[in-house]
């Protein structure tokens, strides 16, 4: 880039964001992507009652977003600074519209999982006392299933458009990631909501509702490649800053993490055990485990290659 | 370019005011007298002048009470040599010899990203002279304003935990009527600051008769510093 003046030095050293930002991108992802599959699924079927899938997505999307908040409290500065988040708005600001959405989503999936682990809840005699709040909430359970699913869409998208808005990194200032986020949010989140439906909730390895799953997976797969590929082009047949930041997925220590993390163990790997071994072994509950896990991996490895090697290559 | 198009900005824009103020012609004039002048603080830096004493920065760091040895302003020291080939000054395949310096610090941009991102409104624009500053204790301290800068001139100062800007010395100096402590320091005049709105201000005449540069212009920023580059060798 040959302008008449330029400058390489800047005020702050390192990345602005470091690994628990992908760490919370990650969990958002995932309580975003388990939610949004569950629901969908449910409305889709018609169904009423507590299902193993929906105990399990909601349970674990609960859990998920708040340590992905945890995550993201312990980034800042000062994490006795977080009020000011909640205080203070600017309407501007892709964060800040996050936070109003996340303070809506929280205590939303936080009522909905109440609702669905019902029994298991009313069982534990400490817990009594949640009958009545349960028996309360239930009225509005339909409507506010309806708007947990669209916030749950919303907080996956949201932690695209998030990071897309950082001008300086081509990798990360693109339209595709929100999503790309979206797509591996619910390839991830519906594999370990999955993994944790037969683990913890006894749902059977080939129920007809874990068939209609296994079929969405790989659609879904095929579009996160496919999101993929086209940032990847992108930079390649893009500017001087694209092709630039193109060297992230050929040099350094990203590069090995997308090759073997998100192409390898997040594609290659899932495909390999349930395409090219004997029909024995890839409807055995360890392919169903092995392959969920490395969902999840090469999620985490997506994350991580995109916010760190993105901001590795700034222009 | 930019100049055809800032006239062709002017002339359009100073069509619709006077379509939209014929209406009002009758109308009182009083309110005109107060708040009319929004001004536009601007910095010049000459390449020229500067020689890389690094006095700026000490003014910076005192006059805004930073931590030992940070300041809101870096100098980088540039060399037009090309490596491999001996320098053009002196003629030493390695050297330090070359004292070409540009100023580092935030750019001041009419359209600042750190403002559109910052979640609790604590990068701000001062509302009475348009600089883009901190209310720090809003800030949260989540470094999106550092990632969003194309100029990577924000920082998080150690002794407060909260995000950092060059703001002119808005509360340091301007309010008291001075110029920001790294002009008042320079001993070459390499740093010029002033009113890009006031016609009659010394900065306007400058830019209007000194080529000058902005800093990645490309990102759409529209910065508030300009730079007048070194004449290259043998021109």
């Amino acid at each position: 880039m040959d302008t008449s003046m330029e400058f390489t030095l800047g005020l702050s050293q390192g990345v602005a964001w470091p690994w628990p930002i992908a760490v919370y991108l990650f969990f958002a992802g995932i309580s975003g992507g388990a939610l949004t599959i569950a629901l969908a699924l449910r409305f889709y079927l018609g169904q009423v009652e507590n299902t193993a899938f929906l105990k399990a997505a909601t349970l674990l999307s609960f859990v998920t977003i708040s340590l992905g908040m945890l995550c993201l409290v312990l980034d800042l500065t000062n994490p006795l600074f977080f009020w000011r988040i909640l205080v203070f708005y600017n309407l501007n600001s892709v964060m800040s519209i996050g936070v109003i959405a996340l303070s809506v989503y929280i205590p939303l999936v936080a009522v909905v999982a109440l609702l669905a682990l019902e029994k298991e809840l009313m069982a534990i005699p400490q817990l009594q006392f949640l009958g009545p709040i349960i028996t309360k909430l239930k009225g509005f359970r339909r409507p506010m299933e309806a708007l947990v699913l669209l916030l749950a869409l919303s907080v996956c998208a949201y932690t695209g458009f998030l990071i897309s808005a950082l001008i300086r990194f081509p990798l990360i200032n693109t339209s595709v990631l929100p999503a790309l986020f979206i797509a591996s949010g619910l390839s991830a989140g519906g594999a370990s909501a999955k993994m944790l439906a037969v683990w913890l909730f006894k749902e059977p390895l080939h129920s007809g509702e874990m068939k209609i799953l296994h079929g969405a997976e790989w659609p879904i797969m095929f579009a996160e490649a496919l999101f993929i590929f086209m940032i990847a082009t992108a930079l390649l047949t893009g500017n001087a800053g694209g092709q630039f930041a193109f060297a992230a997925f050929q040099e350094g220590i990203w590069a090995s993490v997308f090759w073997i993390g998100v192409v390898g163990i997040g594609f290659g790997a899932p495909l390999l055990l349930n395409f090219a071994t004997g029909k024995h072994f890839s409807h055995s509950a360890k392919a169903f485990y092995m392959s969920g896990m490395c969902a999840v991996v090469g999620m985490m490895c997506l994350r991580l290659f995109i916010l760190l090697a993105g901001q590795n290559y700034a222009i | 370019m930019s100049e055809n198009i800032e006239r062709r900005r002017f002339l359009k824009s100073a069509g619709m005011c006077s379509l939209m103020l014929t209406p009002l012609a009758g109308c009182s004039v009083k309110e005109e007298s107060d708040g009319a002048h929004k001004p536009h603080y601007v910095m010049v830096f000459d390449q020229n002048k500067c020689v890389g004493c690094g006095d700026c920065k000490t003014a910076c760091n005192q006059a805004n009470h930073l931590p030992e040895g940070k300041s809101r302003v870096l100098l980088e020291q540039q060399s037009g040599r090309v490596e491999g080939q001996p320098c053009p000054h002196c003629g030493k395949m390695s050297c330090d010899c070359e004292r070409k310096f540009v100023r580092v610090s935030c750019q001041q941009c009419k359209n600042a990203p750190c403002v559109t991102v910052c979640p609790t409104g604590a990068a701000h624009r001062d509302a009475k002279t348009g600089i883009v500053t901190m209310d720090a204790s809003k800030c949260a301290g989540c470094k999106y304003c550092i990632g969003a800068c194309p100029y990577n001139a924000r920082y998080i100062n150690s002794d407060t935990d909260v995000a950092d800007n060059c703001d002119f010395c808005l509360n340091s100096k301007l309010a008291k009527g001075e110029l920001p402590a790294c002009v008042q320091s320079c001993k070459y005049d390499a740093l010029i600051f002033g009113d890009a709105n006031d016609p009659q201000s010394y900065v306007s005449k400058l830019l209007a008769v000194k080529d000058s540069v902005r800093i990645k212009p490309q990102f759409g920023t529209e910065p508030s510093l300009r730079y007048i580059p070194i004449v290259k060798l043998g021109v």
